[in-house]
């Protein structure tokens, strides 16, 4: 009985961690369609992006200078970070003035245009083959009562934490992110009202490139290799930000580890135990999904839309 | 004098549809050698039109996304590989049974979408893809798991239908057929019923349109043209896994008619024409001019061209290709007098 | 409208009278021969459609420098179709109808060749070397097969040679298998099955999707089973990963892989967690001495191929190359596709390929059945057995 509790738990933390990464990438998913109701499909693409901007200033940085290892991946987080900002304005320009005024389907379709192109500029300047990444801490790990905690795991579940606070407080308590919320309430009301629109979906885009690149920096040591197809988890993230309740930035983190832990549970310890479970236990977390949605058709945490007629 | 229910149908038209598709396969044989694989890529396109035609009707009429229509058309390929080849049933036979029973998950999946709506709904269709995935592989038995399955060329009343020249004619007279039959359908009652609740449910429900009633069916009608389409798909290609059927090929339908223009049915004729033919003709096209222009190494040029492509299409022609070709249409009524400010 | 019909109609008509016949051997010309290859050029298996090609068309540029196959030299059309059974149809579809090809050869994927089996038996077109190791290639059962000559030891073989290997270096082995839960573990787990039956042995079977990136629970699994071997059926990423979680929870078993995962990067990747890895291999190792490693090594020194790309993979391209090259020259000197299969067909314990001796006959397209083990001692893979069977 000890044993499955430890392993429970066990699964349970590698869960969180797992869901801490679908959050952060959920939460990307989430700012921009608070802001302007697009699902942004190359969410993932960022994500990709954001890690092979990050490895390649690691190997630059440790092919020509000589700096200690932990400035190394401090310098490759910021700039990645430096990165995403450009491109998430440069996205901006290119995908969401120009289809402002026409319909939301039209911006969605040039997200996925958009993650398509990606993924092949990507492997295009960076070759196909797979990378090997970095890990900052190694494979450190430390022992808490029979449960393996990697401290990667815990960086990353403390990162998904910090940045998803951050926004809430952002979205509610700053005058910016009240600005936003007015936006996406009503942007020309918006507008009469003195918010600049245009600076504020241009700030938008810059979270969300900003979101993921860190997700991508925390994601490539955790997944051993990078690749351009990395982006595709952005499709497992999609459902983490629907079952928060899309718009809702807690919600990102409700989902995320609400699916993570589904997933490691549901191939692990229930798999085991029972034996009908593995012929099911990929899809468990849409079955859940779909559950969910059926009781709470905007979320967990999302609020009822009210529609005037 | 009673107008008749079609009367504003231009129905010109149709005639001129079933023309064009009966002549060009034969100019396609006179023009080039390789004309087995021109009609291949064109019954891959009757296929799939006969798939977006339905979807249109769900998301661009009735305006539920379904992001996991590949699945419906695996239901049908399924279906109709069990029953033909397991159970013995003819092909005609399970040419109209399959598609139902496709259509009878499209049913279950109503269900949902009177509660869930937008990328909810989306993400729940999406959900159910994959759910069916596992069904297939699950039921080893029958379906071989994801080895796939061999599927027996379709036999019409004795006559065995097999190679690219007898397969375009099946698939095109299903193809014309469900577009003709579609075009009814948005033009009748239940196509200004879908349209109403599109535009707004709440509007729609006051005016006496019975919500759950219609949504359902457009869940039932689109499910079964895409079991239709996998039916089609199983017995002439032969050959069906659940790698056929993955989740990305459902979002390239969405594309397809968003490109054409959503909510319009040659709208999404259009567009399955131009996103097949672009990415399977056009593009590689342009890669080999590429290649002798400027030396560049890389087998991601094409999907790279085919991003740029249709992001471009998307900024300047956000509208789709039906819209582009009504502008077109007025600009040449209007000629020579053109006031812009309709083309904006 | 009517004008439009009658110039549609009139288009046609003269088109129709430009009609002629086809050539008697498609893709063979004088001084010519075209071969068609479909990869994954940018869907989930990229890295392979860079580099296999790559190595093939090291060893044809070697032919062909040396006068070609009978005086024919032979070029590589490399199609793309992302790993995608109906792309791939399309993909084989253009390379025999539009650039009329002579045979197919390297097409990747068990699902993707298994989808254009209708077309190799409707155009009587060989595939050599499919780059695929599942046993339902060589399975003469299946519609096609009569065309379609595998150079590899089936998964499902491997995976009872492994289970055979486990159960002789240690008695009391408990083994269990994690798999990829696709065609790829379909064809594993038909050889875990049959080992199973063989030896009245139980093995735990654990899945994981494509493209998963953590294995907590599959490890976790193992470990509750007691499993002393585990069998794992992935790619590069999954050894790396489950290699790594294994050691984190301080579990130790043997692991083994099929031979997807006998890349070097899973030693560079996995470091101390992938020692004494053993995986299966289908061939010498490249930086061996045996005779066609050396000519690889010769022949990649001089065309500067990078050393990112040197490996096993790129390996298989090379010596997969060497197998249709004999296979041209068993044809004669007035190839057609049917003589190519004859003359594919006369391979008899054939080993001048560098990989396992192959052997095919009419009535068996097996080609091989052996295959050696590599393991990784001190992040160096060496060949710790000869041809097992």
């Amino acid at each position: 009985m000890n044993s499955l509790i430890t392993d429970l738990a066990q699964e349970i933390f590698s869960g969180i961690a797992l869901g801490s990464i679908y959050a952060l990438i959920a939460l990307g998913f989430i700012l921009i369609f608070k802001a302007t109701e697009v699902v942004n499909f190359a969410q993932g693409e960022l994500m990709m992006v954001g890690a092979y901007v990050n490895f390649f200033i690691i190997q630059g940085i440790m092919g020509d200078l000589h700096v200690p290892t932990g400035w190394m991946f401090l310098m490759g987080l910021v700039g990645s970070i430096l990165f995403a900002i450009v491109f998430g304005w440069f996205l901006d320009l290119v995908i969401n003035r120009p289809l402002r005024d026409e319909s939301v389907f039209s911006i969605i379709m040039a997200t996925i245009s958009m993650a398509i192109m990606l993924r092949a500029l990507v492997s295009m300047i960076a070759g196909s083959e797979s990378l090997v990444p970095q890990s900052p801490f190694g494979g450190a790990y430390f022992n808490l009562g029979g449960v393996i905690i990697s401290v990667l795991d815990l960086t990353i579940i403390i990162g998904a934490i910090v940045l998803v606070s951050a926004f809430y407080y952002f979205f509610n308590k700053t005058r910016w992110g009240i600005a936003m919320q007015a936006t996406s309430e009503d942007p020309i009301a918006a507008q009469l009202m003195g918010v600049p629109v245009k600076r504020v979906y241009a700030l938008v885009w810059i979270f969300a490139a900003i979101v993921a690149a860190i997700s991508g920096v925390l994601l490539s040591p955790r997944a051993s290799l990078i690749d351009t197809n990395m982006g595709f988890l952005g499709l497992k993230a999609f459902p983490a930000a629907v079952l928060g309740g899309f718009g809702s930035i807690p919600g990102a983190i409700v989902g995320g580890i609400i699916l993570g832990v589904i997933e490691t549970v549901s191939m692990g310890t229930l798999s085991f135990h029972f034996h009908w479970v593995k012929e099911i236990n990929d899809i468990i977390v849409w079955i859940v999904l779909i559950a969910v949605l059926m009781i709470r058709p905007t979320g967990i945490l999302g609020t009822e839309e009210i529609k005037k007629v | 004098m009673i107008k008749g229910r079609y009367d504003d149908e231009n129905l010109k038209w149709i005639p001129l549809l079933i023309g064009l598709v009966l002549l060009i396969p034969f100019a396609l044989k006179g023009m080039t050698f390789s004309y087995k694989y021109y009609i291949y890529i064109l019954n891959t396109i009757g296929i799939y039109i006969i798939l977006t035609v339905g979807l249109d009707l769900l998301s661009g009429y009735a305006g539920l996304i379904s992001l996991g229509h590949a699945a419906f058309m695996a239901i049908g390929a399924y279906t109709s590989a069990i029953l033909v080849d397991q159970a013995g049933l003819p092909f005609m036979f399970s040419l109209i049974l399959s598609p139902l029973i496709a259509g009878c998950f499209g049913f279950i999946i109503g269900f949902p979408a009177l509660r869930v709506s937008g990328m909810y709904l989306g993400l729940t269709t999406m959900g159910f893809g994959f759910i069916i995935r596992r069904l297939i592989i699950a039921l080893r038995e029958w379906t071989q798991g994801s080895a796939g399955l061999v599927v027996s060329p379709p036999n019409i009343f004795g006559f065995t239908i097999k190679g690219d020249w007898a397969n375009y004619f099946l698939v095109w007279t299903l193809a014309v057929l469900v577009i003709i039959g579609a075009r009814r359908i948005v033009k009748s009652k239940i196509g200004r019923a879908f349209m109403a609740i599109r535009d707004s449910e709440q509007a729609a429900e006051a005016s006496g349109i019975n919500l759950a009633k219609y949504k359902m069916f457009s869940f039932f009608i689109s499910g079964s043209l895409a079991g239709l389409s996998g039916v089609l798909m199983a017995h002439t290609n032969h050959f069906i896994s659940t790698d056929h059927f993955d989740s990305m090929l459902s979002i390239y339908f969405i594309i397809m008619v968003l490109v054409g223009g959503a909510g319009t049915v040659y709208g999404a004729v259009l567009g399955t024409l131009f996103i097949v033919l672009l990415d399977n003709l056009f593009v590689p096209e342009l890669e080999t001019l590429l290649h002798t222009m400027f030396s560049i190494e890389s087998g991601e040029m094409e999907s790279f061209i085919f991003g740029l492509v249709m992001f471009l299409f998307i900024i300047f022609q956000p509208t789709g290709l039906y819209g582009m070709w009504l502008k077109m249409r007025i600009y040449w009524k209007l000629f020579p007098f053109n006031p812009k400010q309709r083309f904006t | 409208m009517k004008r439009l019909m009658t110039i549609i109609i009139s288009i046609t008509m003269f088109s129709l009278i430009g009609c002629g016949g086809a050539a008697e051997s498609p893709g063979v010309t004088e001084n010519e021969i075209l071969i068609g290859n479909v990869q994954d050029l940018s869907g989930p298996m990229k890295e392979l459609g860079k580099i296999l090609p790559a190595g093939s068309n090291l060893y044809f540029d070697y032919i062909n420098d040396n006068g070609g196959v009978h005086g024919r030299k032979i070029r590589m059309l490399v199609e793309d179709a992302q790993y995608n059974p109906q792309k791939t149809v399309v993909a084989v579809k253009k390379l025999i109808e539009k650039e009329q090809v002579f045979c197919l050869y390297n097409v990747i994927g068990t699902s993707p060749v298994e989808a254009v089996r209708p077309l190799l038996a409707e155009s009587e077109i060989p595939l050599i070397a499919p780059a695929t190791q599942s046993g339902t290639m060589s399975d003469m059962s299946r519609p096609a097969a009569e065309y379609i000559f595998p150079t590899d030891t089936g998964y499902d073989i491997q995976a009872s040679i492994l289970i055979d290997y486990a159960k002789e270096i240690d008695e009391n082995a408990v083994i269990g298998v994690i798999y990829q839960d696709d065609d790829y573990g379909e064809n594993v787990l038909k050889g875990v099955e049959e080992s199973e039956a063989e030896m009245g042995i139980t093995v735990q079977k654990e899945s994981f999707q494509r493209g998963a990136t953590d294995f907590a629970g599959q490890v976790m699994n193992m470990m509750k089973g007691g499993c002393t071997h585990v069998i794992i059926a992935g790619i590069v990423k999954e050894p790396i990963i489950i290699m790594k979680t294994a050691e984190a929870m301080g579990y130790a078993p043997q692991f083994m892989g099929i031979s997807p995962t006998m890349d070097h990067r899973v030693s560079l990747a996995a470091g101390t967690a992938g020692e004494g890895f053993i995986s299966a291999n289908f061939a010498p190792l490249w930086n061996s001495d045996d005779n066609v490693p050396k000519l690889y090594r010769e022949l990649c020194e001089k065309a500067d191929v990078p050393e990112a790309m040197m490996g096993m993979y790129h390996y298989y391209g090379f010596s997969t190359a060497i197998v249709l090259v004999e296979g041209l020259r068993r044809a004669g000197k007035k190839p057609t596709r049917k003589k190519l299969i004859r003359g594919m067909e006369t391979f008899n314990n054939w080993d001048g390929a560098g990989i396992q001796p192959l052997t095919y006959n009419r009535n068996d397209h097996g080609g091989a059945e052996a295959v050696t083990l590599i393991q990784i001692k001190d992040g160096i893979q060496l060949p710790i057995t000869d041809w097992i069977k």
